[in-house]
């Protein structure tokens, strides 16, 4: 079967970290950026062509992904292509995913007609068997499968998509709604018949339609016009969807059983290659229930929290329940709780930095405290 | 099929069997060999290669190629795969004259690849081997070498004069050219030793060998055939002088000193710091570390992919590995993909690659300041059984 992939780069995003980034590229879990989930799910199942959307921010993540040689991705035919939006076509940005695939419509049709489409999100991190939910999907017969997992809905999160499933067919759907905790939660990965979707994008926007969950899923299904597949995901699935989920779901990585199926479920995690030395453990260094990532220096004391690539912490600096991406200096004595440093923070010696677990301090990227 | 010349090219003798490093390299050439927690020494011939610029390297082969051909791949980690740059592996190969066959010499390995040296046009060429752990800028010694008009220069340092007879000793002028040369002198002349690095004119070198492949009493080796061969017919032959950190880990003891030296916060040989001079090395795909609440890490360098559950002092733990609960490794160096059980204890030792230390065994000893250390090594996927001893300077 051949497949396609579609990322969406920044569907959602998340203040400060998101600011001058995607959510593709935010950072996450010491090595690596939220894109690399989705393309090693997209990778490992053997998907040769993948496209990146995304609406603007596109250096860091230009930088990080390049050409897509980590993922097996740098290829001739196919192969890893960015779908920028056209200035002349659009001098907003996208209103939502369908208006951003009419936009990438060249890409889409290209190659053969009988193609699989697969959509994957960057704000929803899993390891997923996409083979597996490709399989669901043409054993169905459906028209559209929506990958999602159960125990996200909780009728306070309010969910882009959730499903009721009773006997194996969907009886209700919501979008943008607290769903209670019966529903199933969309984790915005979808798989489609591509001549089937080209047809509907052109449908959808030819009546100015272009939210994907709310026009074409729901609206589409209300209307008994498109038939949908649930595929329940049964891994660990982290919506990083606010600041405070992005700051609890990188401390839950602390846990084995969260990090075994993320990074060890399916198939590997791959990311840009840094190149960076082993870490070293001082002489007075006390790291408890971290998790560390090449290249730092670490003399302090680190607890609880996630610490990325070329970290130093000096002596007798207290770090507690912190995500620390890379590059950033904690001074001698300095004391970190509660904190995200985005890239290339300096600590001062003996700074203090105290948030709390609702609402953690963020250090912009490259400043000094 | 068009090549492009090249001012200079590297030939990486990676082709030696490493026996003095006994069950390490049972199972893989002594180039691969893992060092430094994430590395294998090829990593550093090769990335200084990339590092002085030098975008084309063949690197022969010979001596339980399969794993070092699968590390080196396409060249990919060190960015020589691109369309002007190799990393060419080179095994001995059968000929219409059946003139070939087994690299019978580290000159003998270069005669025989003639042919891919000539498709570049080389001015010179580098001639590397894969068993030294250091940091070059080999750039500077093309231009040292071309500076001074030589046929060959040789990467020299100092060593002390009660070691200077385990070394072949160039004997120089004050300008640093060399008036002789002798292999492991009982009494050495002067304390440069040879580093094992050499730069050729390609010319002066493509006939040194012919000529050598020509004569049935020579062992076709650089420095007990070549390079005296080359002084004797009045060739201009300049010593480089090299004073970084450089060392032969062709033995046990000198792999776990060399492995040590890297610790500390000012360590002998520090990996860290200078971006013009980073090692490369093929990368695993492995999350970050988990460090338990229960560990303590002290003085040690822990790569990426492991969980640390135990005690680690003064050791180098490598990708992968898995430390248990009120497990001690100490004055240890620990290979990739090594399983330390529960309550085991492991000092002053190597663990091979993926080899397993069972719950409550213990694997060497420790060793007081006057005491000699004795390394114990396990091979490649050993396994020491559950609370059994693996005695200091034992190997399993």
């Amino acid at each position: 079967m051949n497949v396609m992939g579609i990322i969406f780069a920044n569907d959602a995003t998340i203040g400060e970290l998101t600011n001058k980034r995607t959510m593709a590229s935010l950072p996450f879990g010491g090595r690596y950026r939220q894109v690399d989930f989705g393309l090693s799910n997209l990778s490992a199942a053997g998907v040769r062509h993948v496209g990146i959307i995304s609406r603007h921010s596109y250096q860091s993540l230009m930088n990080h992904i390049g050409d897509g040689e980590e993922w097996g991705l740098e290829l001739e035919e196919g192969g890893m292509e960015y779908l920028t939006p056209y200035a002349q076509s659009v001098t907003h940005t996208y209103r939502g995913k369908l208006e951003s695939l009419a936009n990438a419509m060249s890409f889409l049709e290209f190659g053969p007609e009988d193609e699989l489409l697969v959509m994957i999100d960057s704000a929803i991190l899993s390891n997923v068997n996409l083979n597996d939910v490709i399989d669901c999907h043409i054993r169905s017969g459906k028209d559209i499968t929506v990958v999602t997992k159960a125990g996200i809905a909780n009728g306070e999160k309010v969910l882009d998509l959730a499903l009721k499933m009773e006997n194996g067919e969907v009886v209700d759907m919501v979008v943008d709604y607290a769903a209670p905790a019966d529903y199933l939660a969309s984790m915005d990965m979808f798989v489609l018949n591509k001549k089937w979707m080209i047809q509907q994008i052109k449908e959808m926007i030819g009546r100015d339609k272009f939210h994907m969950d709310r026009d074409l899923v729901l609206g589409g299904w209300q209307r008994g016009k498109v038939s949908v597949n649930v595929y329940e995901f049964q891994g660990v699935a982290l919506f990083n969807e606010s600041v405070e989920e992005y700051f609890y779901n990188s401390l839950a990585l602390i846990r084995q059983d969260v990090r075994q199926d993320l990074f060890h479920g399916n198939h590997p995690v791959y990311t840009k290659v840094r190149d960076r030395v082993p870490t070293y453990y001082g002489e007075d260094s006390d790291i408890e229930n971290c998790l560390v990532a090449d290249g730092c220096f670490l003399e302090g004391e680190v607890e609880n929290s996630v610490l990325f690539r070329q970290v130093t912490v000096e002596k007798d600096a207290e770090v507690e329940n912190c995500v620390i991406m890379n590059d950033a200096v904690i001074g001698e004595g300095a004391e970190l709780k509660y904190a995200i440093l985005d890239k290339n923070v300096t600590v001062t010696a003996g700074a203090k930095l105290i948030g709390t677990k609702q609402s953690p301090i963020i250090v912009r990227r490259g400043e000094t405290v | 099929m068009y090549f492009q010349k090249k001012r200079v090219i590297a030939m990486l003798l990676a082709g030696g069997q490493g026996s003095r490093l006994k069950v390490l390299t049972e199972k893989t050439a002594k180039p691969a060999v893992p060092f430094g927690g994430k590395y294998r020494i090829i990593d550093f011939p090769l990335s200084n290669c990339v590092n002085s610029g030098i975008d084309t390297v063949g690197i022969l082969t010979q001596y339980q190629p399969l794993e070092l051909n699968e590390y080196i791949g396409n060249g990919q980690p060190w960015g020589l795969n691109k369309t002007h740059s190799c990393a060419q592996v080179l095994p001995p190969y059968e000929r219409h004259d059946k003139k070939s066959g087994w690299y019978k010499g580290t000159a003998n390995a270069i005669y025989q690849n003639i042919d891919f040296v000539d498709r570049f046009y080389p001015d010179y060429v580098v001639i590397l081997s894969g068993d030294h752990i250091y940091k070059m800028d080999y750039a500077a010694m093309v231009t040292y070498h071309e500076q001074h008009n030589a046929s060959c220069t040789i990467a020299v340092r100092n060593v002390p004069l009660e070691e200077a007879s385990r070394f072949g000793i160039l004997n120089t002028n004050p300008d640093n050219s060399i008036y002789e040369f002798e292999e492991k002198p009982a009494v050495p002349k002067s304390t440069n030793a040879s580093m094992g690095i050499y730069c050729f004119n390609w010319k002066v070198l493509r006939d040194a060998l012919i000529a050598d492949e020509d004569d049935p009493n020579s062992s076709n080796d650089f420095g007990k055939n070549i390079i005296p061969k080359l002084l004797n017919e009045g060739h201009k032959m300049m010593a480089y002088p090299f004073d970084g950190y450089w060392k032969d880990v062709g033995t046990i003891d000198s792999l776990w000193e060399a492995n040590m030296e890297l610790l500390g916060k000012d360590p002998a040989f520090n990996l860290r710091g200078d971006e013009r001079f980073k090692i490369s090395a093929r990368n695993s795909a492995l999350p970050s570390s988990y460090i338990d609440e229960k560990a303590k890490i002290v003085n040690a360098f822990v790569a990426e992919g492991c969980e640390v559950y135990g005690k680690v002092k003064h050791s180098v733990i490598s990708v992968g590995c898995t430390i248990g609960e009120d497990a001690l490794v100490e004055d240890s160096v620990v290979m990739p993909g090594v399983v330390i059980k529960d309550g085991a204890i492991v000092r002053n030792a190597i663990l091979g690659e993926n080899s397993v230390v069972g719950k409550n065994a213990v694997v060497g000893g420790a060793f007081g300041p006057g005491d000699k250390r004795k390394i114990s090594v396990t091979s490649k996927g050993a396994e020491v059984k559950d609370s059994t001893v693996l005695l200091p300077g034992d190997m399993l």
